[in-house]
């Protein structure tokens, strides 16, 4: 434990002294993914399906705000819908606003969890999310968590209705055919709103016991919400029939809470065993507190002392005469000294620098 | 001189400010009731809106069904019966925006209450140094 912990810091502290490139290395690295998964299920415009565009666009991702991304990433995706055919864009253009304006507006600052939620359910690894965000995000969440799953769907469908539009011609009967097939696919996808369903039951389970004033809430929380999951999915499959795999189910169940022991070691680690309970009162209040101390370790420094010889030094400052001789002896050695050995050093060359006459 | 404790208190309240705190100083700037209103209008709108998308693509949908049966249908009643839709999704859009703009409100003005008290503290650090 005490390796991790010291590893943890370590992370810690390269992450806050190089913060300001790590934080848009990532998001770089996310639009990339994101608009490359996107080119590859769906890529019917073969124009941005093009790595140079690819990389501008998530360059330019990683300097913005993670709300560009969703909307530069839903651009993409109405690209390839325009591709495809003009009505099915109107149709996701349609579900992007409704989603906009009813929905997300109560959660804007969760971008992230919209652009994460479409892209782990197209790497076969949903069932993490509703646990994460119940344990980083509150409740308010839940809506972003929705909206990504409808997004996903979207496209999905999009992707499953591409053979049937292809087949289809321009009249205008079959312009609005496309409309309804693609409207009516939408709409009875069951399979969408189980996992809404789901996942945002999840997410509020895991958020209310992770809340909660108990010795090992997170573990219990996290656990509890891979149960609830599993068990609204498969009502869901029983009832809907929604062909639901229960060995992926309980693998990514699994999944889901070995990254969420991950995140609860970076946010919090708590030594449960050192528990404090006091209570006080002041002129309006009793408080009964309780106070769980954080685990914590001091990362060993390294410290590189270079030990030269006395007298080859000395020998090479009298060639020198004058006053700047130990000041530059000095900034010499600031240089290839460590923080422990600097200090003896300086001592010397202070005492080094009264014998001078 | 330098204090600790003051310095780790104006971090703490300028990591505030930088991050949560800027929204809450944004909605503790209105009155409660200015708030609500506020949101209640702004989620009127966007609903409105909405269901026009919604609508939109209903006709779309049943274009050709709407266009046969146009002269025999009841049009005061199809009428009536869109706008009982509107105004349920509208008003419902609204008491949930209600429900959560007072939450909100109520969120905001208390997170805001402990800053305010930690400037005064601050304030006091001030006059005590003098």
């Amino acid at each position: 434990m005490t390796v991790l912990l010291e590893m943890k810091e370590r992370i810690k502290r390269i992450y806050s002294k190089y913060e300001a490139f790590i934080v848009p290395v990532l998001k770089f690295l996310l639009a990339l993914i994101t608009f490359s998964t996107l080119n590859g299920r769906m890529g019917y415009m073969t124009r941005i399906n093009d790595m140079r565009i690819m990389l501008i666009a998530a360059l330019t991702c990683s300097f913005l705000p993670v709300g560009l991304m969703v909307l530069m990433a839903a651009v993409f995706s109405l690209m390839h819908m325009y591709a495809l055919s003009m009505e099915v864009a109107l149709v996701g253009l349609c579900m992007y606003l409704i989603m906009y304006l009813l929905f997300f507006r109560f959660s804007p600052k969760d971008s992230l969890v919209v652009v994460l939620t479409p892209l782990l359910f197209s790497m076969k690894i949903p069932y993490v999310v509703p646990i994460a965000v119940g344990l980083l995000c509150g409740p308010s969440s839940l809506v972003s968590v929705g909206c990504g799953i409808a997004v996903f769907y979207l496209l999905q469908t999009v992707i499953d209705s591409a053979p049937n539009i292809r087949t289809m011609g321009e009249g205008e009967g079959d312009i609005l055919a496309k409309v309804r097939m693609l409207v009516e696919s939408i709409l009875d996808n069951k399979a969408m709103v189980v996992m809404i369903a789901a996942f945002a039951l999840t997410v509020l389970v895991v958020y209310l016991i992770r809340r909660m004033s108990m010795d090992y809430s997170w573990t219990i929380a996290m656990v509890a919400g891979a149960m609830v999951n599993v068990v609204c999915l498969l009502i869901g499959d029983l009832l809907y029939d929604v062909n639901l795999s229960v060995g992926s189910v309980l693998l990514g169940s699994l999944l889901a809470i070995v990254v969420a022991k991950v995140i609860e070691f970076f946010r919090f680690c708590v030594d449960y065993s050192r528990t404090e309970r006091v209570q006080f009162e002041d002129d309006e209040y009793y408080y009964y507190v309780k106070a769980i101390p954080k685990m914590t370790v001091s990362v060993p420094t390294r410290t590189v002392k270079k030990i030269n010889s006395q007298r080859n030094r000395s020998e090479g400052a009298e060639s020198r005469p004058g006053p700047s001789r130990g000041g530059a002896r000095r900034g010499q050695r600031g240089m290839t000294v460590g923080t422990a050995g600097r200090q003896d050093i300086s001592q010397e060359d202070s005492e080094e620098y009264e014998e001078w006459p | 001189m330098l204090s600790e404790e003051r310095i780790i208190l104006m971090t703490r309240m300028a990591s505030y400010e930088r991050g949560e705190g800027r929204e809450n100083v944004k909605i503790g700037n209105y009155f409660r009731a200015d708030y609500i209103a506020l949101q209640i209008l702004k989620a009127i709108i966007c609903a409105i809106i909405s269901f026009g998308i919604l609508f939109g693509l209903y006709l779309l949908c049943n274009f050709e069904e709407l266009l046969e049966n146009l002269y025999k249908m009841d049009l005061l009643a199809f009428g009536r019966e869109i706008l009982t839709y509107l105004v349920a999704m509208v008003g419902g859009y609204a008491v949930l925006t209600y429900i959560i703009a007072t939450w909100r409100y109520a969120k905001a003005k208390k997170s805001l209450k402990c800053y305010y008290h930690n400037l005064k503290k601050l304030n006091s650090f001030y006059h005590d140094g003098q």
